[in-house]
């Protein structure tokens, strides 16, 4: 307030150097913090540019139309890891998001005592299990099922959903508490159980932004490609099966083409960074459906 | 009920995304880049098939999943094969992680893979202690040479396309007693050629490789003494030189990097940087194809194993005629008798197309590789283990 009172009264105003030393302290401030910014987004916009830019050479119908099968040095596409992205991610947030906000709900309406404290350690500790770890235990569990070498999507969505599981739970806990108590209260001082109060009042309410967390859990995931390599395996051909043989997604499919090169290199570079400009969109894409679907589920205001 | 909806809501809004993009596919219908018998991708058709290759003599039909997984030297190769039997066998879905010899292997022994491609054999006494999960219990193993490839001395000099050097030049300058390009002992075997005054890198692979074993291997049989550190798959840790991950990385590094001296697949070379020719005898010998199937054809079969254990010892130190001992073979090694009969005929099946002359061709056209058809020596041998699968 004081600062404020200073400003509007010149009659006492200060000697002109200290009001001259803070604009030139705001302008550094503004400058250097523009600066700051600007600078952040130079590796975002180099990356951008450099996968669109050597993307674009084979954005074309036949990529995503064709798979890889019978293809040899140029042509073919990616339509098989595209397909195989959509039903891994599919099926990792059909297993993470009732788990996760579940998870949530116990935390933020239910749990007291050690046992909260418990859940909560671990979710943090499970936030930073590398994903390499999560491929392996995944691994390991379906080859003590089902033998050794055996591949398949819902081994991939099971360890990708041992790395979104703890980003739900954490960003659906910040949103459940940010719903006041006073909501809750009002819901209980008219009869209504808990279990209504939460699915009725609570959930709704912080719908959009659980959404929100969903959908950076699922840009966390979608990227992944050290535990679907492990675990789902790579494929030139379609399989929408998720239970039965390897998938390919889009990261194991620039990785190896990345990686297995023929001796026509350019074509195999170039389907890997159309496949990363595929990926960068879908991401980008995700986005947007989650902003629209957290607009339609916002409570509405009467 | 609000909440259910989320989850609901959003596999409603993948499935439908799935639907569009799967209702694009067009596996089933022409495909533009592959050969018309090529329809479907569905590994579950099961729609008898007559198989139109004569050499397997009677009419097969296969369907059904084959994985197999080893060497990244035969991944350009694997790739080929892939395509033209999967062209030949709509109803079969052959996949081959190129994870490396050792991994191959190792996924195989376990029983993970049906067939494993590695760059060198089982040892006689791996196969005698049996324990292969695909296999059926006392059954051995087959091991086929189908993929022989030269392996390149690719080097970055400005101007120079090719050079000759004798083995122990080679050495000289992958040991460190050699560090600039006008050296005495280079100059002396390049008449005419223009040498700088420049500094060599010598670039060697980062990572396991068969292609470190069998550079070194002829290095250790060549060189006269020279190299002191045997046939090894790892990079010997005392020697000076840059490090780069696999063939890709060797690739990049030499064209980068002036002055830079590297060994790699010869397909990743050509055109790419200058190679050198390698002293046979009297003579300087280029990588050819046809010369790295002479030095096979020149080298003898280890004699300790069975009749489907086709190992060859190189002998890279033959001194006559055109031949390029610094080569690399890469096998195929899959089960005498399968568990599962089924994966048993997909893996006679597929490794009949391998060995056959077509398999054969496509491998050279695509990786730049050595055919083994029209090899006295060896082809026969191939085609009986091959044959011997069950």
């Amino acid at each position: 307030m004081a600062v404020i009172a200073l400003d509007r009264a010149p009659a006492i105003a200060l000697p002109r150097g200290i009001r001259r030393s803070r604009r030139t302290v705001n302008a550094t401030a503004t400058v250097a913090i523009t600066g700051l910014f600007v600078l952040a987004l130079v590796p975002l916009g180099s990356l951008l540019w450099t996968a669109a830019s050597r993307g674009l050479a084979r954005f074309d119908v036949e990529f995503f139309t064709n798979s890889m099968l019978g293809v040899v040095g140029g042509g073919g596409g990616a339509l098989h890891a595209i397909v195989g992205t959509g039903l891994i991610t599919g099926a990792t947030i059909l297993l993470s998001v009732p788990v996760g906000v579940t998870a949530a709900v116990y935390l933020v309406e239910y749990g007291r005592g050690w046992f909260k404290r418990t859940v909560t350690f671990l979710v943090d500790v499970m936030t930073g299990i590398p994903s390499i770890v999560a491929g392996l235990f995944a691994y390991a569990v379906f080859s003590l099922i089902l033998g050794p070498g055996m591949r398949s999507g819902v081994a991939g969505a099971l360890a990708l959903s041992l790395l979104m599981i703890p980003v739900v739970v954490r960003s659906s806990e910040e949103m459940l508490r940010l719903v006041p108590d006073e909501l809750r209260e009002a819901s209980y001082a008219l009869g209504v159980p808990k279990y209504r109060t939460i699915l009725k009042v609570v959930l709704p309410t912080s719908i959009s932004g659980i959404v929100a967390g969903v959908m950076i859990g699922i840009a966390r995931i979608v990227g992944e490609t050290a535990p679907l390599l492990l675990v789902a395996g790579y494929t030139d051909v379609m399989n929408y099966n998720l239970f039965s043989e390897r998938i390919t997604t889009l990261p194991v499919f620039i990785y190896s083409q990345w990686k297995n090169k023929g001796m026509d290199v350019a074509a195999y570079d170039d389907r890997a960074w159309t496949a990363a400009l595929v990926l960068i969109a879908f991401v980008l894409l995700l986005n947007l459906v989650s902003r629209l679907v957290a607009r339609l589920f916002a409570p509405k205001a009467r | 009920m609000r909440s259910r909806l989320l989850p609901t809501v959003g596999a409603a809004a993948l499935t439908a995304a799935l639907a569009l993009s799967g209702c694009a596919a067009n596996e089933s219908g022409p495909d533009p880049s592959s050969t018309p018998s090529d329809t479907s991708g569905d590994s579950t058709a099961e729609s008898p098939q007559t198989d139109p290759t004569d050499d397997g003599g009677a009419a097969v039909s296969l369907s059904g999943t084959l994985n197999g997984g080893g060497a990244s030297s035969q991944g350009p190769a694997q790739e080929a094969w892939r395509a033209g039997f999967s062209g030949l066998n709509p109803g079969v879905t052959v996949n081959y992680d190129p994870t490396g010899s050792g991994d191959g292997r190792k996924a195989f022994s376990e029983g993970g893979l049906a067939f494993a491609g590695s760059d060198s054999a089982f040892g006689p006494d791996e196969i005698a202690a049996g324990g292969f999960g695909s296999c059926a219990d006392g059954s051995g193993l087959i091991e086929v040479p189908v993929y022989i490839s030269p392996i390149a001395v690719g080097f970055n000099l400005p101007g120079v396309d090719s050079l000759n050097l004798d083995a122990a030049t080679v050495a000289s300058i992958f040991t460190g007693q050699i560090t600039a390009w006008n050296d005495p002992a280079i100059v002396e075997q390049n008449d005419g050629t223009d040498l700088p005054d420049l500094a060599i890198t010598a670039v060697h692979r980062a990572d396991s490789s068969g292609t470190t074993a069998n550079f070194t291997d002829y290095l250790d049989q060549a060189s006269g003494g020279v190299w002191t550190e045997g046939s090894v798959e790892d990079w010997p840790d005392s020697l000076q030189g840059e490090a780069a991950e696999s063939t890709s990385g060797v690739a990049e590094t030499i064209v980068g990097t002036e002055g830079a001296i590297g060994y790699l697949d010869a397909s990743r070379a050509a055109g790419a940087m200058g190679t050198a020719a390698i002293k046979v005898g009297e003579n300087y010998v280029s990588y050819s194809p046809a010369a790295a199937a002479a030095a096979v054809g020149g080298s003898t079969f280890q004699s300790d194993r069975s009749a489907g254990d086709v190992v060859v010892d190189i002998d890279r130190t033959i001194d006559s005629g055109e031949v390029y001992p610094l080569i690399l073979i890469s096998y195929l090694i899959g089960c005498e008798t399968y568990a599962d009969p089924s994966q048993g005929a997909l893996v006679k099946g597929y490794l009949e197309y391998v060995a056959s002359p077509e398999g054969q061709a496509e491998a050279a056209a695509n990786a730049g590789s050595a055919p083994i058809t029209g090899d006295p020596n060896v082809e026969p041998k191939v085609a009986a283990a091959i044959a011997s699968i069950q």
